[in-house]
């Protein structure tokens, strides 16, 4: 295996050995892509981390941190049935507003990109899909920029002369992903997806993992429709049971996702939902395991 | 409740939630003991615990354990 992820796969071992069963079972669905991908990866990502006087023993603490949250939260999903926040100033004071909040979780988000398998199925599945719509993308808008890994991959496929305009509500995740991607094709815009309109249309708009953070995604999918121009085309992915820190909106199961999907006026092109654990879909339902959604939609109707 | 009826109920949460009836838990196991006693299950066993038992834990607790015995030892705590 290749020398970093060896180094993360084996620490996470020592600190925590519980888990570390877990990422095992996950690296048997691991192939060569997944090897050269995360190489190059943590290979960025290790430089990026220097540049900013830190290790890959810092972030993996700030995994190890999240994961302790995740536990928490599902411990308390389990007992309630809920997620512990339900509105946004619930959690803009519990996270988004504390920077030292925000930055182990984005490290730790960033780590889970690749020690996650559904992560990386969902990511391959996004970037093989995408070539399909490329020369029909004039505008590209994506809504939740996070840690820029998509971003950076969209920017190897798209056609150059397309432009590409980055939409988030968070200055941290601005700032991490402008240190992963340094490219002046794109335009970063710090601000509420709601209050966004700069009178474009965009032919693709992508949406990772954002619609478990808001309190209405039916309001925002409404939004993304507008912005989309009539043939465009929507990838958004979220989880059904994913108890975490900032996760306001629950999906008990992908029908509601479907019905979501159907109500905000779109039809589904392509869809794939992946579970999040090594386990059967009886025992995945029996303990709510999450499963990570994700669809290519398109307006149903395209006068609108 | 004794701590050995106390084990001997947590042995059948085990062994309910992880599905091996060849479970045969004493106060030394760990998770390096118990093939499938892995961060997911672990949590699933905390909740079935605390529901067989009619207690909650606290996360400074469940993170604390570091062998079946210290589990047991909450549990005692708790209702005695």
């Amino acid at each position: 295996m290749q020398q970093q992820l060896g180094y993360i796969y084996d620490r996470i071992e020592t600190l925590s050995p519980m888990h570390s069963k877990k990422l095992k079972k996950n690296m048997a669905f691991f192939d060569d892509r997944y090897l050269e991908l995360a190489d190059t990866f943590f290979n960025k990502y290790t430089r990026i981390l220097q540049a900013q006087n830190k290790t890959l023993d810092y972030s993996i603490d700030c995994y190890l941190q999240m994961i302790a949250d995740v536990n928490s939260e599902t411990i308390e999903f389990l007992r309630t049935g809920k997620y512990t926040s339900s509105t946004f100033d619930e959690v803009n004071k519990r996270v988004y507003a504390r920077p030292e909040t925000m930055e182990y979780y984005m490290h730790g988000l960033i780590m889970s990109q690749f020690l996650w398998r559904h992560h990386y199925q969902m990511f391959n599945y996004f970037i093989t899909t995408l070539p399909q719509y490329v020369n029909v993308i004039k505008h590209y808008l994506e809504v939740g920029v996070g840690h820029g890994f998509y971003l950076s991959k969209v920017l190897e496929v798209l056609n150059p002369e397309s432009s590409i305009t980055a939409v988030d509500i968070s200055e941290t995740s601005i700032a991490l992903a402008k240190s992963f991607i340094n490219d002046s094709r794109i335009d970063f815009i710090l601000k509420d997806i709601f209050e966004f309109d700069n009178h474009k249309k965009y032919d693709f708009i992508t949406l990772g993992e954002v619609l478990e953070h808001v309190e209405d995604p039916l309001k925002l999918l409404l939004k993304l429709n507008a912005l989309l121009s009539p043939d465009g085309v929507l990838f958004f992915t979220t989880p059904t049971n994913a108890p975490a820190i900032d996760h306001i909106y629950l999906f008990n199961n992908v029908d509601e996702i479907r019905l979501l999907i159907k109500a905000a006026g779109f039809q589904i092109e392509s869809e794939m939902a992946i579970l999040s654990e090594d386990v059967s879909p009886e025992k995945a339902e029996k303990y709510k395991v999450a499963v990570l959604y994700g669809a290519f939609i398109k307006k149903s109707n395209p006068t609108n | 409740m004794d701590k050995s009826e106390i084990l001997r109920i947590v042995n059948g949460v085990f062994i309910d939630i992880l599905d091996d009836e060849n479970i045969v838990l004493t106060d030394e196991t760990t998770a390096n003991d118990v093939d499938e006693w892995d961060s997911l299950n672990h949590i699933q066993l905390v909740v079935a615990i605390e529901r067989q038992f009619r207690i909650r834990f606290n996360s400074q607790e469940i993170q604390r354990w570091n062998n079946v015995g210290e589990m047991v030892n909450s549990i005692s705590a708790k209702l005695n």
